[in-house]
């Protein structure tokens, strides 16, 4: 396996190599938050050199990469009616994309949702943006205050679940081939110059010490057990849930949620069938006729917690959430994920 | 799940696509109360009329185009017909556009969706079919399904109930089933629109079939006037039921109707010994995809859609008393 690395000050070429095959994406700052910036502005106009990729900057995105597979809006079809009745239209395939400077919890979280996208039925729309991307790593140096990716097993200084990895080492970068797409890519890309053992030392320190950054942590043993028997405690999550204001943003930003709507679009004879980034923070999302099984806001907190730690689990033997703390940082109110965990441990202790 | 359950989920696939209906057209519409219509329908594409199968209790996603979908159980049975049927009431955005519809009309369908009465399970039983409103509507497809196949089964009862008489779907099965020596039908309504008798006081116990006039409502409603008539009886379907006291001996029940009507005939059936293993339902929930990815209709870790509908009580025991 071939350890290589650019100079920092190179990625632009890179990324425009790359920009030759790929709809390139990369985290850009606006403001002081970063956000995933679409590359096609080099890519179709030669315009972007570049140069405002921030990768120094190390901070997570706040749209996490599942909108790049499972966009917020995303049409499925488009149907008319002509004198024959009605014809149906897919798409056009998209361009393979390639996410550049993806963190290890945002990495982990693809291939969580990729578990109910497979399950049963093969999603028609997820899985070949999946299939086609590359994902390019980074191994995060500054997580935030509300990360706890380490307790959820993953790690801000690795990650199995990307094609290729960077790692800051000052003024370049050091690139490992992850995966076998990542070693085909690195074939392909000229201009990689190849790590020196001081290089690759320096990377291992920088990775040892990003995993000790992140202090903030969650204890998951029983958690699943201790979910379910809280089923009940309506007093209990009508305090979680009392000063959620029931916004949704914790749902629509959180790298593995994926509820969708599907909804219509017509005008005169023709129209389309989308689908809509929905939430499980909604009573509208649930309601029947007759009666509604999460009318009050108490359940849909509780759904949106169980989902991730006790339904997730039982279906497919995995914690759904990788503990990237968007849910707790980009929160108008300060909801805070871990104490309500942290409230069911107790909760199952001697203050029953 | 094995591989050979998922090619075979994979058998309709509209170009290969989960999300993509298939046209549908309708052929012929039946009023069977003013909220409550069942059509006729059938593939637009040639081959997959003829190869499409499905079983009771299995839904799908209807489309009305530029409106939008909405998920119905197929009502007819497999073993019936060439064509497939949906009844629908009227309650919101989908279902009054498709109410709209007349006959040629194209729809969009994908499907079949979720599971389905578990035929292998009944054979050789004695089958009490509870059923309320249009609740019927699954219940009619297995219950034309097991008729079709009467040998294989035991004794079949069939206890339905409605709000009033205006309400009762599917009367000309009603009228069939009646007729039928070999199926005992017991038809209910909450409230007699005229009240003449009532006469659910007067039923002996164990006597089903109640041939009295006095059932019979006021002349004023002619849709009465049908053989179902001199089956009437008045009071709610649990109440009926716990009078009809069928016996749980080799026996299932299957009850399919609103959720309050669900809650209320569980302990019914729980007290004539029934347990919750011979208690079979439908469970409905809001739903979009049909097929387990667009999160919205999980009890738990159940997805009705994936898992479902058809569960019996005690797989969902532990839902129905606080739901999730
Ligand atoms: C597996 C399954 C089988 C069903 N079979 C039948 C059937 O055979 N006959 C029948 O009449 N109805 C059936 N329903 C209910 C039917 O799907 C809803 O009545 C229908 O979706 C309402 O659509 P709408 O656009 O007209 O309503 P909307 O305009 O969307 O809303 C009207 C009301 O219906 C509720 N609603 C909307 N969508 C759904 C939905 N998908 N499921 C439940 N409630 C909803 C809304 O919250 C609102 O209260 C079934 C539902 C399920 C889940
Ligand atoms: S972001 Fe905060 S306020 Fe909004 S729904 Fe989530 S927990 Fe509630
Ligand atoms: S639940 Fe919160 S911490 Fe966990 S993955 Fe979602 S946004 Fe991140
Ligand atoms: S209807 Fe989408 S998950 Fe069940």
């Amino acid at each position: 396996m071939g350890i290589k690395k650019i100079a920092k000050k190179d990625i632009g070429n890179l990324l425009h190599q790359w920009g030759k095959d790929y709809t390139i994406l990369v985290p850009s700052t606006e403001g002081d938050t970063a956000l995933t910036v679409h590359g096609s502005r080099f890519t179709v106009h030669g315009l972007w050199d570049g140069s405002d990729v921030n990768l120094d900057w190390h901070r997570n995105t706040v749209k996490p990469p599942k909108s790049n597979f499972l966009p917020p809006m995303e049409e499925m079809f488009r149907f008319q009616k002509g004198k024959e009745g009605h014809s149906i239209e897919l798409p056009q395939e998209e361009r393979r994309q390639l996410i550049f400077g993806i963190r290890p919890c945002d990495a982990r979280s693809l291939r969580l949702l990729d578990m109910i996208f497979t399950d049963v039925y093969q999603d028609p729309y997820y899985l070949p943006k999946r299939n086609s991307a590359v994902l390019v790593g980074l191994v995060c140096l500054r997580p935030y205050d509300s990360c706890f990716c380490t307790s959820l097993g993953i790690s801000p200084g690795g990650s199995d679940d990307v094609d290729l990895l960077l790692t800051d080492i000052g003024d370049e970068f050091l690139i490992e081939e992850i995966s076998d797409k990542g070693k085909r890519l690195m074939e392909l890309t000229a201009g990689l110059e190849d790590a020196t053992e001081d290089d690759i030392t320096k990377a291992s320190e920088a990775k040892e010490k990003a995993y000790g950054k992140v202090t903030r942590k969650i204890d998951t043993q029983h958690l699943k057990d201790k979910l379910l028997s809280s089923f009940e405690d309506e007093t209990y999550w009508e305090k979680v849930a009392a000063k959620c204001i029931g916004c949704g943003i914790c749902t629509f930003l959180c790298p593995t949620c994926y509820c969708f709507d599907i909804t219509d679009e017509k005008v005169k004879k023709q129209g389309a069938r989308f689908r809509c980034w929905d939430s499980c923070a909604f009573s509208l999302y649930t309601k029947m006729p007759m009666e509604n099984p999460r009318e009050e806001k108490w359940q849909r907190v509780r759904q949106k917690v169980c989902h991730k730690f006790e339904f997730y689990p039982m279906s497919f033997d995995v914690i759904a959430c990788t503990g990237c703390g968007r849910c707790i940082r980009l929160c108008p109110v300060n909801w805070d994920i871990c104490q309500t965990l942290e409230g069911i441990r107790d909760r199952g202790g001697d203050h029953q | 799940m094995t591989a050979s359950d998922i090619s075979d989920k994979h058998r309709f696939l509209a170009q290969g696509n989960v999300y993509l209906p298939h046209i549908m057209i309708i052929e012929k519409i039946i009023e069977e109360t003013p909220g409550v219509k069942t059509f006729h329908f059938n593939f637009k594409d040639e081959q997959i009329r003829d190869e499409f199968t499905f079983e009771s209790g299995q839904f799908g996603e209807y489309s009305v185009f530029g409106v939008g979908e909405a998920p119905f159980c197929i009502s007819s049975s497999p073993t019936r017909g060439d064509h497939l049927e949906f009844t629908l009431q009227r309650v919101g955005k989908v279902t009054n556009a498709l109410h709209r519809l007349g006959v040629g009309a194209e729809i969009g369908f994908r499907g079949p969706y979720g599971n389905s009465f578990p035929i292998d399970l009944l054979q050789g039983k004695n089958l009490i079919f509870v059923g309320g409103g249009i609740g019927l509507a699954p219940l009619r497809s297995l219950i034309w399904n097991v008729l079709d196949n009467r040998d294989k089964y035991g004794d079949v009862q069939i206890i339905y109930g409605a709000r009033s008489p205006a309400d009762l779907c599917f009367r000309y099965d009603l009228d069939a089933w009646g007729d039928d020596k070999t199926v005992d039908v017991i038809t209910t309504v909450d409230r007699q629109e005229s009240r003449v008798q009532s006469p659910v006081s007067r039923v002996e116990a164990g006597n089903s079939r109640l041939q009295s006039q006095e059932s019979r409502v006021g002349a004023g409603d002619s849709r009465l006037q049908t053989a179902d008539s001199r089956l009437l009886r008045e009071g709610f379907v649990p109440q009926v039921l716990e009078q009809v006291a069928p016996s749980a001996e080799n026996a299932m029940a299957i009850v399919c109707g609103p959720p309050i009507m669900i809650r209320f005939t569980f302990p019914v059936l729980g007290k004539l010994g029934f347990t919750p293993e011979q208690m079979i339902t439908t469970l409905e929930k809001r739903m979009k995809c049909g097929i387990g990815k667009c999160g919205r209709c999980n009890i738990g870790d159940i997805y009705v859609c994936r898992d479902g509908p058809v569960f019996t009580y005690a797989q969902i025991k532990r839902f129905i008393s606080s739901e999730h």
